[in-house]
């Protein structure tokens, strides 16, 4: 690096001086002092001419050449479609915020879709039926089953429980539920039970007719 | 700031009332006026016209959305360039990947007029400026071209007075080690260049 020495004062003083004389803004006193020490310092002389010539080189016109009065339609345009106009400028700074956002909708749309095409692939029968449904029709190796009305719903449901049976029915108008064993249970040790558990006054295969 | 600086900030001033009215004649006058040294100050940042342009544009869009709310604490070269250096900055983020080699049909035009002098001093200005960053070429536009003090620099930039000393100083001290090795180049060898 070629920079004056920070011995010479002078001459760092002269280096800060230049550009400010240059454009006009230093003090009378600091553009004489300048002007003092570059008649005895060849070095500083020899810069500022250099710094000279850099001034008039920045000062040449753009080397760009573009159309003002094209250019001012083009913004007078923008003015008359301000939202128009200013969204496109919005845009651009905060694209990747409108493409995540619609990623995120374009995500959203084909998993509602899938999700459709899932329930609709599952059939209209629902897992469940409502109390004001016709009964479903008793299937083999169901067994009807009257509880006794001092029977606890705790005591009931654990019944049930241990014996891995299900209800599908009822009750009906005499208190009858319709059980059905689960799958691993059979019917007659179900039945048999059934028939010797207190609190059960009957139980009784339903007959299937064909 | 001498006494031409001062009335031209005056009319600059009643044209930017003027603007916050919704008076495009006055939009008009103040886009002509600046918009040469504006160009030359953009042209520090990319050599792209058709990002120059839309600066330019985005800048004024800015300054007529705002004309109304400038309050007179700098001058209004030193607002509307500091508008014209964010908008610059953020068209470079936007626009930085692209190509921004030189127009020749751009550079054809300018050349027709330019003089040989002149040509020769651009050719051995731009190869300077090569070798500095960005915001070490707009401190030297703003100080060298334009002509506004640290201060107003650091208006512009949005930065410590400090931090443009030390850019310029930085930026000074490249020129000074470059320069003088490019001085003998003249702008025939261009062509030749890679």
């Amino acid at each position: 690096m070629t920079f004056p020495k920070s011995s010479d004062r002078d001459c760092v003083r002269a280096w800060d001086a230049m550009p400010w004389v240059l454009q006009n803004s230093a003090t009378q006193e600091q553009g004489e002092w300048l002007e003092n020490h570059l008649a005895q310092c060849e070095s500083c002389r020899t810069e500022f001419a250099q710094q000279m010539r850099l001034r008039k080189a920045m000062s040449l016109p753009a080397d760009i050449s573009i159309d003002a009065n094209v250019g001012l339609r083009r913004l007078l345009g923008r003015l008359d479609t301000p939202d128009a106009e200013e969204a496109p400028y919005r845009s651009r700074s905060r694209n990747w915020l409108s493409r995540a956002l619609v990623a995120v909708g374009l995500i959203q749309a084909l998993s509602i879709g899938a999700l459709g095409v899932k329930l609709w692939s599952t059939g209209g029968s629902p897992a469940y039926r409502t109390l004001s449904q016709e009964p479903v029709p008793a299937t083999t190796g169901t067994i009807r089953v009257v509880p006794d009305a001092a029977m606890t719903l705790a005591d009931w449901n654990a019944l049930l429980h241990a014996l891995r049976l299900q209800v599908v029915g009822g009750p009906n108008d005499v208190g009858a539920y319709t059980v059905a064993p689960m799958s691993s249970t059979s019917t007659t040790q179900a039945l048999q039970q059934l028939r010797t558990t207190r609190g059960i006054r009957l139980a009784e295969p339903v007959a299937v007719t064909p | 700031m001498n006494d031409d600086d001062i009335d031209a900030d005056v009319t600059d001033r009643m044209l930017l009332q003027r603007m916050s009215t919704g008076d495009r004649a006055a939009l008009s006058v103040l886009y002509r006026s600046y918009h040469g040294r504006l160009c030359r100050f953009l042209s520090r940042l990319t050599r792209r016209p058709d990002v120059i342009e839309e600066v330019i544009n985005d800048c004024f869009w800015v300054a007529w959305q705002k004309a109304g709310s400038f309050h007179g604490d700098s001058r209004v070269s030193t607002w509307l360039m500091g508008i014209a250096y964010r908008c610059g900055l953020k068209a470079l983020r936007q626009h930085g990947d692209e190509p921004v080699e030189d127009d020749p049909q751009s550079e054809q035009r300018t050349g027709d007029h330019d003089l040989d002098e002149d040509r020769e001093l651009r050719d051995w200005l731009s190869k300077g400026l090569d070798h500095l960053s960005v915001d070490q070429r707009v401190v030297i536009e703003l100080v060298y071209g334009v002509g506004h003090t640290l201060d107003d620099v650091a208006v512009i930039m949005q930065c410590p007075v400090g931090t443009v000393k030390a850019r310029l100083f930085h930026a000074r001290v490249k020129l000074r080690n470059v320069l003088p090795a490019l001085a003998g180049d003249s702008p025939k060898h261009k062509e030749n260049a890679p």
